[in-house]
């Protein structure tokens, strides 16, 4: 550019150099594209070439990763390489880095571990996705996820015990590490194997093997001691080193307190679900002239299965759901909700007389409603035990969603004009017992502490520490709503009109202990750094 | 949506990439950050811009390998805090855009009239290890013969000014004797104070290219992740290496492991440094250093095993210490009286910090003449007025005054505006709550920065906004003496200038832009660098160009007109044999081309053992080591130890702070390292808030319990403002290099609230 005649010499200088500024590709970048352009297309593969196999998985063989420890040594360009290489979202990388520290003061002993997807043989992710959006590739055995098939429920990231898929906000789906396919059926290495500068990741063959029930097997005598419980998931991953580990080593970040997503959405839903199966069963047992308590009961269950839609990043997607019913928990909760709906619907048209009904066919609907709500929990039960997490399992899940169920009928029922008033106080006592269960979570607090948590004590620290105000809010709407209140409407002593704010703050209770119910749970995952804003929302 | 992760073959030799950042072409530079100099592929689109990058698989110092600092070397570029117009100050106290006119005539009018009132002294530069050689040295030229400025000095003073001294006193020039190849090449490494698995992973990388297993010795405090991976590691207390460094010459004396014949032909002062280390016995210094007595004599027992090619290298555990040049001095006697110098794998071996510490040293115009010269030294200033085209008049008969002493200066009210380039005093600077008592006393503070929300931009009176690494061209001088080429691959944000026009604006608007008009451009003023180095160590008058570089995969100094005739480079390869490589790049003929140019791009200085000093002789030089100047006490316990975090975080984070994928890399608040035989008393738990204190100020970490530091010792990453509000500011004697690496702190848990 050059500036006009009259212009002062400075700004005349100012533009030209702007003008330079804004200008590429000077005569060296050309020579250097010129130089590189006669080696195009020639990828010098070469380096890598030891570092992938030389022939594809023969059958009973699949690739797998193998870490050498002694040369990782925590640069972590594998992550970032990953994130390059494939193209990902800003923060997005399939691949990390951690930490695992132990030993003596004569002898103390740190080791980064890079990890990534383990392509495990029975993939938990795959076993729990309700729409078949995995597949384990039959000739290589990676495992993959088919984002097109995706609905965003993100169930595969609670059933991983290694925290691998990653919700996706943009795309509204999971992605997760598809050991570079792409490239090894190109001949290349995966990007994280390409950019280690220690040569530590490679790509293996390693066999497998047929175990009990037809599910595949994987030798995991060599995954890595501080990461969760291989047998689960039978995660191919190998982790070789020569160093010996102390028998104390952990992850660093294994006393690091992480509380888990909220999931709004399913806390809601596993509240109102609860609720309309409690109200249903309640008003067939109770047998009530009036149709409110049915109504509630309808009414919490549309709301509740609305809700549970916009838990979903895809939810035009959701028609699949029921696909994986085979092995998914989820697709069979949403079949059964699916047939309990109708069925609720058509009692609730029965119950308020705009279908004129009666007789066996009434008490059929009545009988038929309770029981697919039943059957429904108890899918909704089965879907957090099978992520075989500790505060999820059944003896934990199942007592809080029936008595849940339990707390909210009654207190539903209690409302109804014509109910008993001794309600009341099977509400408290119920409301009580279930108080007391709860309260034994808090039990680990007594063990010793080793310098890590042990799921258990994981949820019992998480509830006395970060989440100690949900908790002591889900106490005192439990004692005023479920007990006091419902007590005093049974003895008399307050008017009937009370249990309305006895239903509210027992559905303000029982919604706190959902909440905490996702919050506080034990979330398996492999070494990290220890940082309290990952591996959860703090 | 699968669509968005397809691949196709990226041409131009890279492999697979995401289809929608295919590139129409590449081009290659050298990355910005760490002293690696590391070359980097840059894919460009049809428009010539940076869409990705991968590291450069031809280039000799990174063999296709990059950390994640250079693979997300362009992110920083796209921040949306990059300081696009110039910023200042109006009555109000805000930072408000202004054009480069009228900030350009605010700065001379400004500076002009605070040296008129109250002398030239009043104004200095504080600048930098991160832009280009030619910058630097037009910024050191201009500052001292066009502005009159007296003060120059850098963020180099806080990584390499002891090597800088220590090689100045004991070679005669800062001439680091090493080419990376010497990691491949020895049968032992001792390293001291370094931790490259972290620091510098891409050295680590040829390292662990070493084929013979060498033995890895290292000296450290910490069991870090070089530490994890050494045969032999020696934590001894925190600045008691120096110690430790002469009890291993005078267990090599009492080995026989000297060399008498290198000693007596090259050295000088060998028979009162052998004296001087003899009250060095084991027993005295297992004492004073911690270790045991069997560790000190097996290091001992690895380094005089005879025929053992031994290399030594120290980075900022040494380089940051109240005894800092001595202490790197204490290495250098141990390869001299080993004659374990110039041969392969062996040397006495500073690791650089920054980019271009190493161009900066040479040009920055501070403590040395540009181009390593002496102010002191007439002759020398009339070389250099005469190459630059200046009256020698014009140029000083002293030395610029340390950082230290700068800030002194102000704190004196003798300097009365600062002018801070591409460095972040607030953050970074030794005892940083000092620097914001200073900043009251500053009649004007001028920071030119790629942004405008560093520490210390944000307490400017005038904010000049800055093109970055890959917003313009110019050298960067690495570890290894190799000089390498950075480019401009993407275009500036707004009216974002290159430090090299800002510098041009500058010397227009002072009105001595006449003075600098032979460097009209960086690619210029390279050609005017070339002329200051002949004839000095650092010669690199062989260079024709930058083309020349680009070509040869980088070319270390010395570099003369008649290496050049004697060192083949890719450009000079036949057009036959360029034909050849195009069909068929693995040929045994061109691999063997290749490896030849390799080897002549891997130079070591010394090989005849003749040092640049005057009588050609090294110098043994040492002095009585010296106590802590802060050692822990009962109100503050804890000593307290700072270095690089991880290896995704550049110093003050400004530009690696700005990636999300790097912030994933590393907990993203700052955490304090203790044993937890210290922690579990305290009732201190992994991810749990603590308070660390010290006698100039206090803040909060995170607390993260592990074995790998000592008890009584602690360990803060230098990446957040806040650590550097507990460090004591101790200098070592000769560099002026700040001690950042031992200060006497308390910690208590903080009630969670």
């Amino acid at each position: 550019m050059v500036a006009p005649k009259n212009q002062p010499p400075l700004l005349a200088l100012v533009d030209e150099l702007l003008a330079e500024q804004g200008r590429l590709q000077t005569p060296v970048v050309r020579a250097a594209e010129a130089y590189d352009r006669a080696q195009r297309g020639q990828f010098n593969s070469k380096t890598h070439a030891d570092l992938i196999p030389l022939t594809k998985p023969a059958a009973g063989e699949q690739y797998a990763f193998e870490v050498d420890l002694d040369a990782c040594t925590g640069c972590k360009a594998c992550v970032v390489a990953c994130h390059s290489l494939n193209g990902l979202d800003e923060t997005e990388a399939w691949r990390d880095v951690g930490l695992v520290v132990g030993g003596s003061r004569a002898a103390p002993y740190q080791q980064t571990v890079t990890t990534a997807c383990h392509h495990c043989a029975d993939p938990g992710c795959l076993n729990g996705c309700p729409v078949l959006a995995y597949e384990k590739d039959p000739l290589t055995g990676i495992v993959r996820h088919l984002d097109d098939q995706c609905i965003g429920c993100q169930y595969c990231i609670l059933k991983c015990p290694y925290d691998v898929p990653k919700y996706n906000d943009r795309l509204g789906i999971v992605r997760k590490c598809d050991m570079c396919h792409q490239r090894l059926g190109a001949g290349e290495a995966p990007a994280c194997v390409q950019a280690c500068p220690t040569h530590a990741i490679k790509v293996v063959k390693v066999e497998l093997h047929v175990g009990g029930g037809g599910a595949l097997r994987a030798d995991t005598s060599r995954f890595l001691h501080s990461a969760p419980n291989p047998s689960y998931t039978q995660p191919t991953t190998r982790y070789l080193t020569k160093r010996p580990a102390p028998v104390d080593v952990r992850p660093a970040d294994g006393a690091v307190l992480r509380p888990q997503p909220p999931h709004w959405p399913l806390v809601a839903l596993l509240m109102l679900m609860p609720m309309a199966v409690g109200c249903g069963v309640a008003d067939k047992i109770l047998n009530l002239h009036s149709s409110a308590l049915a109504i509630a009961g309808w009414l919490a269950g549309a709301a509740g299965l609305g809700l549970a839609a916009l838990h979903l990043g895809q939810p035009l997607r959701a028609w699949r759901i029921f696909l994986g019913w085979r092995k998914s928990w989820f697709s069979r909760e949403a079949l059964v909700f699916g047939l309990w709906f109708p069925a609720a619907t058509a009692y609730l048209l029965v119950r308020i007389g705009w279908w004129p009904v009666g007789g066996a066919l009434k008490s059929a609907l009545a009988f038929g409603t309770a029981t697919l709500g039943v059957a429904g929990l108890f899918c909704s039960v089965m879907i957090y035990v099978d992520t075989r997490r500790g505060f999820w399992r059944f003896a934990n899940t199942a007592p809080r969603f029936f008595g849940s169920a339990a707390v909210l009928g009654l207190a539903g029922a209690l409302t109804a004009p014509d109910a008993p008033l001794a309600l009341g106080y099977f509400l408290a006592g119920v409301t009580i017992l279930k108080l007391i269960f709860e309260t034994s979570a808090l039990a680990p607090l007594a063990d010793a502490d080793d310098g890590t948590a042990a799921p258990a004590r994981q949820t019992a620290l998480l509830l006395t520490g970060p989440l100690r105000s949900a908790n002591e809010f889900r106490v005192f709407a439990a004692v005023l709503g479920g007990i006091l209140l419902p007590f005093l409407v049974a003895s008399g002593s307050v008017p009937h009109v009370s249990a309305w704010p006895a239903l509210g703050l027992a559905l303000l209770g029982e919604l706190a202990e959902r909440y905490l119910f996702f919050r506080a749970v034990d979330a398996p995952k492999m070494p990290g750094l220890p940082d309290p804003g990952r591996g959860g929302v703090a | 949506m699968t669509t968005e992760l397809v691949q196709r073959p990226g041409d131009f030799g890279l492999g697979n990439v995401p289809a929608r950042l295919a590139p129409a072409g590449t081009t290659r530079a050298v990355c910005g950050f760490c002293s690696t100099g590391c070359s980097l592929k840059i894919h460009l689109n049809a428009a010539g811009e940076a869409i990705n990058l991968t590291p450069d698989p031809d280039y000799p110092v990174n063999l296709g390998m990059a950390c994640p600092k250079g693979w997300e070397a362009l992110t920083p570029l796209a921040a949306p805090d990059r300081a696009t117009t110039p910023l200042l100050r109006d009555a109000t106290g805000v930072l408000q855009p202004v054009d480069w006119n009228h900030a350009l005539t605010v700065f001379c009018s400004r500076l002009k009239s605070l040296q008129a009132d109250h002398g030239k002294r009043t104004v200095a530069v504080l600048s930098t290890g991160q832009i280009v050689m030619e910058e630097m040295a037009l910024l050191g030229a201009l500052a001292k013969f066009g502005m009159g400025i007296a003060d120059i000095d850098s963020n180099t003073r806080q990584c390499m000014a002891t090597s800088h001294v220590a090689y100045k006193q004991s070679f005669g020039f800062d001439a680091p004797p090493f080419t990376y190849a010497d990691f491949e090449e020895s049968d032992v490494l001792v390293f001291v104070g370094a931790n490259p698995c972290i620091a510098h992973p891409i050295m680590w990388q040829r390292v662990m290219r070493n084929p013979g297993h060498p033995a890895v010795i290292v000296v450290d405090p910490r069991r870090t992740e070089t530490a994890m991976a050494a045969t032999l590691h020696l934590p001894a207390r925190p600045k008691s290496d120096l110690t430790l460094l002469y009890g291993l010459a005078r267990e090599l004396i009492r080995r026989e492991a000297v060399d008498p014949a290198f000693v007596a032909a090259h050295t000088t002062g060998f028979a009162e440094f052998a004296s001087f280390v003899d009250a060095f016995t084991v027993a005295r210094v297992a004492t004073e250093t911690g270790l045991r007595q069997a560790e000190i004599l097996r290091a001992a027992e690895v380094i005089a095993r005879p025929g053992a090619r031994v290399s030594y290298w120290w980075t900022m555990g040494v380089n940051q210490s109240h005894q800092a040049t001595r202490t790197a001095q204490a290495i250098i006697n141990l390869a001299l009286m080993t004659g374990q110098i110039g041969k392969p794998g062996t040397g006495a071996n500073s690791i650089t910090g920054q980019c271009n510490a190493m161009g900066s040293r040479l040009f920055g115009n501070a403590t040395s003449l540009i181009g390593g010269y002496d102010y002191a030294k007439e002759e020398h200033r009339e070389h250099v007025g005469r190459i630059l085209g200046i009256n020698p008049g014009l140029i000083s008969h002293q030395a610029s005054r340390a950082y230290d002493r700068i800030l002194d200066a102000v704190d004196d009210g003798e300097i009365r505006a600062l002018w801070i380039i591409a460095t972040n005093t607030a953050h970074s600077w030794v005892n940083s709550g000092r620097f914001s008592r200073l900043r009251d006393k500053l009649d004007f503070l001028v920071v030119q920065d790629m942004y405008a929300t560093t520490e210390t931009a944000r307490q400017a009176d005038l904010v000049l906004p800055a093109a970055g690494w890959g917003e313009k061209e110019g050298v960067f001088i690495n570890s290894e003496r190799r000089l390498g080429l950075a480019r401009k691959v993407a275009r500036a944000p707004g009216q974002a200038l290159s430090d090299f026009a800002i510098f041009k604006l500058v010397a227009e608007a002072w009105g001595c832009g006449a003075q600098f008009a032979r460097w009209s451009s960086p690619a210029a003023a390279f050609q005017v660098l070339k002329e200051l180095s002949r004839g000095q160590p650092c010669d690199f008058s062989g260079i024709r160009d930058y083309e020349h570089i680009d070509a040869s995969g980088g070319i270390q100094w010395p570099f003369t007109a008649a290496d050049a005739a004697a060192i083949p480079d890719l450009r000079s390869t036949s057009d036959d044999l360029k034909n050849r490589q195009a069909q068929d790049p693995q040929s045994p003929e061109i691999v063997n081309h290749k490896s030849e140019i390799v080897n002549a791009a891997e130079r070591r200085l010394f090989a005849d053992g003749r040092f640049f000093t005057p009588d050609g002789r090294a110098k043994f030089l040492f002095d009585p080591p010296v106590p802590l100047p802060e050692p822990p006490d009962a109100g503050y316990p804890f000593l307290l130890n700072t270095g690089r975090g991880s290896s995704a975080q550049w110093h003050t984070g400004s530009r690696t702070d700005k990636s999300a994928v790097l912030r994933k890399l590393a907990p993203n608040v700052p955490w304090i390292e203790i044993n937890p035989a210290d922690a579990a008393p305290r009732g201190i738990v992994t991810g749990e808030k603590v308070a660390v204190r010290s006698r100039r100020g206090a803040t909060t970490a995170l607390a993260v319990v592990t074995p790998i530091v000592q008890p009584g010792q602690v360990f803060m990453p230098m990446h957040f403002p806040e650590v550097n509000v507990l460090t004591f500011p101790a200098y070592d004697p000769h560099s002026r290099q700040p001690a950042y690496k031992a200060c006497a702190v308390a910690v208590q848990r903080v009630e969670a609230g």
